[in-house]
């Protein structure tokens, strides 16, 4: 038994994630809230409060976020809330706001359609609207001069970075969710040309559409709704300066900080879910998180496997959930937002012994 | 594979620059490089506040360059129309003469074997300076910044106080089978509405879920709706000529409750009304549009109907009932 004000993830769900879906941001809401909802009992009605993060940029239309209520059930009427990021930074609101203790059951979403237009425009219009913006620097750029960093500093090399592409795609392989998966042959995904050197086509992220939704339980509720709940025992996210030029590429000190502050170093972790989008962030996650060979990383092929941008970290923090509630003791969830790692969310899952 | 829909989204922008932001595109106008001085260093091109702590900055500029050397960079094959430059280029981070942090910008350099860490570069210097970023057109290798022949470095008349920053994208929307159904249905004059299995409440067009129970609604929940209401309420729009408005003249968009059932159409055109006269109560019926003037698209507008131009008064005497603004949606 935890204590009363103890919150625990009890359930999740992702739609399928695929390049290009026919459904609307909406109906991939409406099928990802049923289907987390169903196995534990719950309906609609049940959910006292609701967090989602979108973004209108990318779906192309203001106030995007007011038709995805819609897949949330507007009656009775509910306290909601939006967070135009991620959805694990809803599921961070959600969190804060069960600590009020007045209300027992949340539901976050996370959810994006990056299919409607091209990511490589869209982003740019996001950074330094002085500086960066008109330059249209897109977030592949970034990421390949962060992977020129890391390589510089001896910290990774090319063929690491494709053995992480390799090894994520074939984790991947019993995912239902993933888009990208199989088995690669790391030398011939090392012939491949640059997308942007140093970066391949593997070293990149699908894009992606698709939907995940989260149910977080206060302790009671949580122990009578689901056998073994996922206990969120840290969660804390930090962030750097906008502009990467101004940061050093070779580390991440946000993330360092919201892993402490989370309280990683309490106890070992079995599982992470980093989400590293491109496959140098992956070896520098593990080195800022102190993560060694005995932790698996990324079992569900990560962001590497599927994308779907503004759902990707809520996807972490639900895979790690689903690790605890399938026997693991304590496992690591890790979100990020802007460019090459500007902001880091770290989320502590433990299970009951 | 749904069928998309194509529709471009442009922003306007214009912004204030402030005293450092001013300073700098001013002096790029000029061709001339600032920096400002943070804790012993330059940091070009310049900030409002210290990156590390926040603090606000003294305007204590320095002019840097405006050749400088590349510290990090990346190639890019294939430019977007966003870019600089319109072939292959590099994006780099260049650490000009003079400063302490790198300057995010595009290089020139034929191909990517002309690019490593430490080569040395200039900038190409636009002809027409505005005051933006893009007043350098991009670096070149070299010692020797590209200037355009005859081109003068005034200072402008006026310091740069505003920037103009034109965002653009281009969206692919699905449409829904359940839209497709309706958009059909509207070729045949019929108005396609939808029932949702728990509640009975009808939605008009190819909504495809009951926002109040959360259910996906489907072919089998169609339902053919009335074509004749009444104007329960209206706004009438004095059209601001912002960017991209066709409207010149004040309009009209009403609601329009259909009898016999609980369906109110928001945001309708009525036709044949003058706005003066508009006013909850009229008697109205729908409008189609003929085979030659129908419009084959719809729009990004939700319960936006493919052949429904409007609705049109029927003479019928006024609706008087006093409760015909209670219903919104």
């Amino acid at each position: 038994m935890r204590n009363d004000t103890d919150i625990a993830i009890v359930a999740s769900a992702t739609t399928p994630v695929v390049r290009h879906t026919g459904d609307t941001e909406t109906t991939l809401l409406l099928h990802a809230i049923t289907s987390a909802l169903e196995p534990v009992g719950l309906t609609r009605a049940d959910v006292d409060f609701t967090c989602a993060g979108s973004c209108d940029y990318i779906s192309g239309a203001t106030f995007s976020f007011v038709s995805n209520l819609d897949a949330i059930g507007a009656w009775p009427p509910k306290r909601d809330s939006h967070v135009e990021m991620d959805g694990a930074w809803a599921l961070y609101e959600a969190w804060l706001r069960l600590h009020h203790g007045d209300i027992e059951i949340a539901v976050v979403t996370g959810s994006g359609r990056s299919s409607t237009a091209d990511p490589s425009l869209i982003y740019p219009m996001e950074m330094d609207p002085y500086y960066l913006a008109p330059l249209g620097v897109d977030p592949v750029s970034f990421a390949a001069l962060q992977a020129r960093a890391l390589i510089e500093a001896g910290k990774v090399t090319e063929r690491q970075m494709a053995e992480v592409a390799a090894r994520s795609r074939k984790d991947a392989v019993g995912n239902p969710s993933a888009q990208v998966t199989g088995d690669f042959d790391v030398d011939e995904l090392l012939e491949e040309d640059y997308v942007r050197a140093p970066l391949r086509r593997h070293d990149l992220p699908p894009i992606s559409d698709g939907a995940c939704a989260v149910v977080l339980a206060t302790a009671q509720r949580a122990e009578q709704l689901v056998e073994r709940p996922a206990w969120i025992t840290g969660l804390e996210h930090r962030s750097e300066c906008h502009n990467p030029a101004l940061r050093d590429l070779t580390d991440s000190p946000s993330t360092r900080l919201a892993a402490e502050a989370a309280g990683l170093r309490d106890g070992p972790v079995e599982v992470a879910e980093l989400q590293a989008a491109f496959t140098h962030e992956e070896p520098l996650l593990r080195e800022v998180l102190g993560l060694d060979d005995s932790v698996a990383v990324n079992p569900s092929g990560g962001a590497l496997a599927a994308n779907p941008i503004m759902a990707t970290g809520l996807v972490r923090i639900a895979e790690a959930a689903r690790q605890v509630a399938a026997g693991r003791q304590r496992t690591l969830a890790h979100a990020t937002s802007g460019p090459c790692l500007q902001q880091n969310l770290v989320c502590i899952l433990e299970g009951d012994s | 594979m749904a069928r998309l829909v194509e529709n471009r989204i442009q922003f306007p922008y214009k912004r204030s620059l402030g005293p450092i932001f001013g300073a700098f595109m001013t002096g790029l106008v000029q061709r001339k490089i600032l920096g400002i001085r943070c804790d012993g260093k330059v940091l070009a091109p310049p900030l409002e506040w210290n990156p590390a702590t926040g603090d606000e900055l003294a305007p204590d500029l320095v002019e840097v360059g405006p050749a400088g050397t590349v510290v990090n960079w990346t190639w890019v094959p294939q430019p977007t129309e966003q870019h600089p430059l319109d072939h292959p280029f590099a994006f780099a981070m260049i650490r000009l003469d003079g400063a302490d942090t790198p300057f995010v910008h595009a290089v020139d350099a034929g191909n990517i074997d002309a690019m490593a860490e430490g080569m040395r570069v200039a900038p190409r210097w636009k002809r027409e300076r505005l005051g933006t970023i893009r007043d350098i057109e991009c670096f070149v290798p070299g010692e020797d910044a590209e200037i355009p022949e005859g081109d003068t470095n005034e200072a402008p008349e006026e310091p740069v106080t505003m920037m103009e920053y034109d965002a653009s994208i281009t969206y692919r929307n699905p449409v829904s089978e359940n839209a497709e159904r309706a958009n059909a249905a509207s070729r045949e004059k019929r108005l396609l509405g939808q029932q949702c299995p728990v509640c009975g409440r009808m939605y008009a067009g190819g909504r495809g879920y009951c926002p109040i129970d959360a259910v996906e609604l489907t072919e089998e929940h169609d339902v053919d709706l009335p074509q004749r209401g009444v104007v329960s309420n209206y706004t009438i729009v004095t059209p601001v000529q912002y960017p991209g408005q066709t409207e010149t003249e004040p309009f009209a968009r009403v609601f329009v409750r259909l009898d016999g059932v609980d369906v109110v159409l928001g945001f309708q055109n009525l036709i044949d009304v003058p706005v003066d006269d508009i006013h909850p109560g009229i008697r109205v019926a729908a409008m189609w549009a003929s085979e030659a003037e129908r419009e084959e698209t719809i729009g990004g507008i939700r319960n936006a109907i493919g052949g429904l131009v409007g609705w049109i008064p029927t003479g019928e005497p006024d609706d008087t009932s006093p409760d015909l603004l209670d219903k919104v949606l």
